[in-house]
């Protein structure tokens, strides 16, 4: 099973990119074996879905980089679920998931750098106009993920 | 020389506070504060707004109660409107209510407190956490993440989302409950019974191990307050607004929504941003009173459901004066909350499409009251003649137990607190009384322009050489 989730506020212009990009997913993904969750936070529940997971794809703003420029990297279990629930982070969340499940699967984070985070519920022009980029590049994702498994 | 210490941050609660303990020359605890550092102002930038925004508005406020919110603010502005809402609605918004409390009770318990109670107060710092507690009780810690999913999955399988959910709006809810919803919600329940079941098993045969917390853990007499039914059960909807003394005596019954405000009095202390509710017929700060899960169960004389009775039986053998048994009336109460969610689901109109009523705003004031996870909620509006906000106030539940919390450190600290010795496990103690309270003071501090200002100048010795204040 791939797992993406996508989140951020998207109270906050493009701070809400994560979940615009998983909610367009859900629409342009139906393969069954992709799940997707477009939530405004990361929560400690999530262990329980990403222990089901043989790739996990977070999509969240960023803000290192050129505005609406993309980057993809690994991340890998790291320190714990933190004293603060709302400060929970993928890499701990992937820890919870060894931690609990005794297993925790590959994990991708893209992310979209942004460039305001005004009040509002739309998203800058510059990052609007890479959404069709980064659409694809989880799509090629996740095609390489379903070849590996087939 | 007297001295301080600061406990900052207060570590496994929501939102941000810190606990002063002064000492005296002795290195004995003589005071203590409890400081809510957060200003949020809801309160106020809300005034000037159309009254049907604020139920979405007032969702966030809070990432963990944000369907109490939802109810509080929905219900005054049915007030607003001076309609009755269909019998449906009501008992949707019951369920999508206690499926908030089920999953905010699990985070609580399973999440915040059970590292202390199952690694130990005196546990090392670094492990005493879910992490901690999934070493070492694998079973315990994967209950709690299913409990709190069971808990947010209903909310988002009603008003589509698990935080800051829609649907709830004033009137009664935006759409009807579908019969695959119906069966979606109905088929978590069993689990989450279960694991309660289970949880207050493993918990009663663990309360020999906190005796000394029992008896030290804001363990005094107090007046409770919180909505029961007419005849004495559980209520966290709608009911009567009762408030009892600690020997269970009932000083005030009130069913009018817009008179609930009429005996709770708000003082305002220069050391937190956080109010201080009272009892005004019994003044300042005599007028002390709690509400939450402790206060509920301290309240009536049952639960309402065959579960939960059984287990209330119980928890009346327990000294019920202490605040260190928040957390067993917490599992209660999700106990409840499932069984009540079960009932519901199978009334012979859940399915109907009636569930909004319509109307222009005919009043100009509204009060709404629900019982939130953390205790008694109330939002109370006035709107002009086009219906835009002019004034909010809002009693946070967290808030009510403002002078019980501090009360409760004070207490604690003078037991276990020796400057002179000074150990973390003492100082994780005086956390620890806070955290029965489970409070959410994101929630709960809104007012602005009128908050209390101390300005201390303190030398490295803690010397106080200088202070201002409004």
């Amino acid at each position: 099973m791939i797992l993406i989730i996508g989140y951020g506020n998207t109270l906050r212009g493009d701070d809400g990119v994560g979940c615009y990009i998983a909610d367009c997913l859900s629409e342009r993904l139906t393969n069954p074996d992709v799940e997707i969750l477009s939530r405004h936070q990361l929560t400690p529940e999530m262990v329980e879905p990403i222990s089901r997971a043989d790739l996990v794809i977070f999509v969240d703003a960023g803000l290192e980089g050129i505005p609406g420029e993309y980057d993809n990297y690994r991340i890998v279990p790291a320190g714990d679920m933190s004293s603060f629930t709302h400060q929970t982070n993928p890499a701990s969340l992937l820890a919870g998931s060894k931690e609990l499940y005794g297993t925790s699967p590959d994990a991708v984070m893209v992310s979209v750098c942004a460039n305001r985070f005004d009040y509002g519920e739309v998203l800058s022009t510059v990052v609007a106009s890479a959404v069709p980029q980064v659409l694809r590049k989880i799509e090629r994702l996740v095609e390489a993920e379903m070849t590996n498994h087939a | 020389m007297a001295q301080q210490i600061l406990i900052d941050p207060v570590t496994r609660i929501e939102g941000h506070a810190k606990i002063t303990l002064y000492l005296d020359d002795s290195g004995s605890v003589e005071n203590a504060e409890f400081h809510v550092t957060q200003v949020r102002g809801f309160e106020k930038f809300v005034e000037g707004r159309p009254f049907h925004e604020m139920p979405s508005l007032m969702a966030r406020i809070c990432g963990i109660c944000p369907v109490s919110h939802l109810m509080a603010s929905a219900k005054a502005c049915d007030e607003l409107l001076a309609v009755s809402i269909p019998p449906t609605a009501k008992s949707l918004r019951r369920i999508m209510n206690m499926a908030q409390i089920v999953q905010s009770h699990a985070l609580s318990f399973f999440y915040l407190s059970a590292p202390d109670l199952l690694l130990g107060m005196d546990s090392d710092p670094a492990v005493r956490n879910i992490f901690g507690v999934a070493q070492s009780h694998p079973l315990l810690a994967k209950d709690g993440v299913r409990m709190r999913q069971i808990g947010q999955q209903i909310i988002e399988i009603l008003g589509g989302k698990r935080i800051h959910p829609g649907w709830v709006v004033a009137g009664g809810v935006s759409e009807r409950l579908t019969a695959e919803k119906q069966d979606r919600i109905a088929a978590l329940l069993p689990d989450g019974r279960a694991i309660a079941q289970r949880t207050l098993e493993w918990y009663k045969g663990a309360l020999e191990n906190y005796k000394e917390e029992i008896a030290t853990f804001a363990n005094f007499p107090t007046l409770f307050m919180s909505l029961v039914t007419p005849d004495n059960k559980l209520e966290f909807y709608d009911g009567i607004l009762r408030i009892v003394d600690s020997k269970g005596t009932v000083l005030s019954d009130c069913d009018q929504p817009d008179h609930h405000l009429d005996n709770i009095g708000e003082a305002v202390e220069p050391f937190s941003y956080l109010k201080s509710p009272y009892y005004k017929p019994l003044g300042y700060p005599d007028g002390i009173y709690r509400v939450g899960p402790l206060a509920r169960l301290n309240i009536v004389e049952q639960c309402g459901t065959p579960l939960a009775d059984a287990e209330l039986t119980q928890f009346r053998k327990v000294d019920r004066q202490s605040s260190f048994h928040y957390h067993y009336a917490r599992l209660i109460e999700i106990l409840y909350c499932l069984e009540q969610i079960g009932q519901l689901l199978e009334e012979p109109d859940i399915l109907s499409d009636r569930v909004r009523a319509y109307a222009a705003p005919n009043q100009s004031q509204g009060v709404g009251t629900s019982e939130a996870p953390r205790g008694t909620l109330m939002h109370h509006y006035q709107i002009d003649r086009n219906g835009l906000i002019t004034h909010a106030n809002l009693i946070i539940a967290t808030g009510h137990n403002n002078l019980a919390m501090n009360r409760g450190i004070l207490q604690v600290a003078k037991h276990f607190v020796k400057g002179n010795d000074l150990s973390e496990g003492m100082l994780n103690r005086v956390e620890a009384v806070i955290r029965t309270y489970d409070p959410c003071l994101s929630c709960s501090t809104h007012a602005i322009g009128k908050m209390a200002l101390q300005i201390q100048l303190v030398e490295p010795d803690g010397t106080v050489v200088n202070e201002l204040r409004r």
